[in-house]
């Protein structure tokens, strides 16, 4: 009886009931999986097959995935670990906290482990835009796996109402405002019942100010991440545009509106046109009652979308044995079928092109065109903002955005202060 | 015995208490009273307050069937009454012992204690990990509770309780030939119940709540409390289900809200006796 089951058995006799502790007896090398999601989702099913499955493929290796929360919240989970001496061999984690996650010394270049041919393929067949986030001083430090862009959603019914053509989302800033204007319904007391266009700025307003600022043609941070460029002229005009849009036009609500109810605004009829994630694909689809349409993001100077989502990283504190099937595992997860299947049940991009060319997809595409916008706007797709530091320099840019939208600040002034903050943050890392 | 209290409230002081208590009251109860409609209601009306508005158990059906919470449920009992036990009997005994024995070095080991009252248990998080892995106590009940078992706030209510028993009760005691320990659980234990009770609600209550320690120190649905469960429902990532989420905290928050209102009197008494605010 070894100390667990004691202690275990132990406390079972103090408060007369507990089952005994972990049961874990096995042969098989054990790959922990820290992945960011809460137990009991459908996601869940989805990552327990695909474990169960590499296992079947490869008898003596058992990945074995841990349900960790949120994407903040599994960070701080893995970091505990890993300080402690006890990382998971693997984890899915933002692909922003790669500079993070490098900083405090927690994972590994995939580089060492790529070698033959085929692995070298493998590395370069991921989108462009999605290795952005996950490279830096020329090693690759994460793999892609579930990442996602910000698109536009637009009701149908609402665009025939207005008198717009309900097949043709606004393509440029200038219509996007026109639409937005046609759109917005007012009662007879001037109250607003339905607005235009709905671009949510609690939480994470980076990101979506970030579609905005790479249309004007701004890049906010280098590839280094160790620069940024926040107080830009094109990212000052960015953000009046989207002031402009709550307060000069009154064509989106006003002040900071909710990310998370976005969507419930949206299937209620409050707003006509939203912007948000990919990710939330199947999540409108079963829930709006009436045809709606999925479009890139409209262009200013040119289009642009930021990527997101999560990476695949392996840590360093784990066993070199151990880090090799984890990175078999990753290469494993990420062929195209599996890939394409990924995208099909989840909603996020499928992250490389062969797996667009599989039959699965080409069905799933066939039925649903909606799912290759995302795909498609990914010529047009940046990094998303990430530096060294990152929670710190990132909050220093929502700080300025939530305060540009409140009229706490003038956006030109929001700007300079957040840059001037964010430079402060980032000088030891130059 | 009825006499009129001389201090309280008459007239125009007596409307603005009574006003003003009903306000605390309103802001108290309106989130609960929200978390309750959305519970019962079809997502629909989550946001819209229509009278007739159809009563359904759907969301309760839908959150059990998301999250194993009867499991839940029983892990945070466990870890809850595993740790109040342990500190009950942990604070007791070192409480006594500071409070009634002159030892060597007893000042600086109180010092010690009332130091630990400083320290927030969120910084020693990597060392707890630490020890857990150490332990091969990591994703167990025990490993949850294990860091929170000896509790400087215990230690020093009960010190501060057992200080005011007269000492002419102990000694007595001691006359008629009781052990320390006989002496400790006839005069002592007896004569500090507000303050244990007190104190346990407070134990409970935090423990209850408690978030990131469990999240971080469990893997597995066999050792995850509420609280860490709760959070499947906050995913923002694809759209916020008031309905759903609402229903999720009521099933958490139940048993404490009942228990609360059952014992409610013995509470608020306790809470006036051991002077806890």
């Amino acid at each position: 009886m070894d100390r667990r089951q004691f202690i275990g058995g132990a406390s079972a006799l103090a408060v007369g009931a507990m089952a005994p502790g972990a049961v874990s007896a096995q042969a098989a090398q054990e790959i922990s999986f820290f992945y960011p999601v809460a137990v009991g989702g459908p996601i869940t099913k989805l990552i327990d097959a695909y474990a169960a499955d590499f296992q079947k493929d490869n008898p003596g290796v058992a990945v074995k995935p841990i349900y960790a929360g949120s994407y903040q919240e599994t960070i701080v989970k893995a970091l505990t670990a890993h300080k402690s001496g006890t990382p998971p061999v693997t984890s899915v984690l933002l692909s922003t906290d790669m500079f993070t996650l490098i900083d405090e010394d927690a994972i590994i270049p995939f580089d060492e482990f790529v070698k033959t041919d085929a692995d070298k393929a493998w590395l370069k067949s991921f989108y462009p835009a999605f290795m952005e986030n996950s490279q830096t001083g020329g090693k690759t430090w994460g793999i892609p796996f579930q990442r996602s862009t910000v698109v536009l959603y637009w009701n149908k019914e609402a665009f025939k109402e207005a008198g717009l053509d309900p097949e043709k989302p606004p393509q440029t800033w200038a219509e996007q405002l026109d639409f937005a204007q046609k759109l917005t319904k007012r009662d007879a007391a001037g109250n607003v019942t339905q607005w235009g266009i709905q671009i949510p700025s609690s939480g994470f307003p980076y990101w979506l100010f970030q579609g905005l600022t790479t249309q004007a043609g701004a890049i906010l941070a280098n590839a280094a991440g160790n620069e940024v460029k926040l107080d830009a002229p094109e990212v000052v005009e960015a953000l009046q545009y989207w002031i402009d849009l709550a307060q000069k036009h009154k064509v989106h609500p006003p002040g900071v509106t909710e990310w998370g109810t976005t969507p419930k605004d949206f299937f209620e009829r409050k707003i006509a046109m939203m912007w948000t994630t990919t990710g939330n694909l199947t999540n409108v689809r079963n829930n709006a009652k009436f045809p709606f349409g999925v479009a890139m993001l409209p262009a200013g100077k040119r289009r642009g979308s930021p990527t997101g989502g999560g990476n695949f990283y392996i840590f360093k504190k784990s066993k070199p044995a151990e880090q090799q099937a984890a990175f078999n595992f990753i290469k494993w997860i990420t062929t195209p079928e599996r890939a394409a299947r990924w995208g099909i049940d989840t909603g996020y991009v499928a992250v490389r092109a062969d797996a667009w060319d599989t039959p699965a997809m080409k069905d799933y595409v066939a039925g649903f065109p909606a799912a290759a916008v995302a795909r498609d706007q990914l010529p047009h797709a940046v990094a998303e903002f990430s530096t060294h530091d990152n929670q710190r320099v990132t909050k220093a840019l929502n700080d300025g955005l939530q305060a540009a939208i409140t009229g706490a600040k003038p956006p030109a002034q929001a700007m300079k202060d957040a840059q001037t903050e964010a430079m402060r943050i980032l000088k030891d890392y130059k | 015995m009825s006499r009129p209290d001389p201090y309280a409230p008459r007239g125009l002081a007596l409307t603005l208490e009574t006003a003003g208590a009903w306000l605390l009251a309103i802001v108290w109860i309106a989130p609960l009273a929200y978390a309750i409609w959305t519970a019962f209601h079809p997502q629909e009306f989550s946001t819209r307050f229509v009278w007739n508005a159809p009563l359904t158990l759907e969301n309760f059906a839908r959150v059990l069937e998301a999250a194993p919470f009867g499991r839940y449920m029983l892990n945070t009992f466990v870890y809850v009454t595993f740790v109040l036990a342990c500190q009950l009997v942990l604070c007791t005994l070192a409480a006594y012992g500071f409070a009634r024995y002159d030892f060597f070095g007893a000042n600086v080991a109180f010092a010690l204690v009332l130091a630990q009252l400083m320290i927030m248990p969120d910084v020693l998080i990597v060392e707890n990990y630490r020890t857990m892995t150490k332990l091969d106590l990591v994703d167990t009940a025990p490993g949850i509770a294990l860091p929170y078992v000896a509790s400087a706030f215990g230690v020093f209510l009960l010190r501060q309780t057992f200080k005011s028993v007269p000492k002419e009760l102990d000694d007595a005691a001691r006359v008629e030939g009781a052990s320390p320990l006989q002496t400790l659980w006839r005069v002592y234990i007896p004569l500090a119940r507000p303050v244990y009770v007190a104190y346990a609600l407070v134990s409970i209550s935090y423990h209850w709540n408690n978030f990131l320690w469990p999240l971080i120190v469990t893997n597995s649905v066999e050792a995850r409390p509420l609280t860490v469960g709760l959070q499947i429902f906050a995913g923002v990532d694809q759209g916020i289900d008031w309905s759903v989420i609402c229903t999720a905290t009521l099933i958490s928050a139940a048993p404490l809200l009942v228990a609360f209102l059952m014992f409610q009197r013995q509470f608020v008494q306790s809470f006036m006796r051991a002077g806890i605010r």
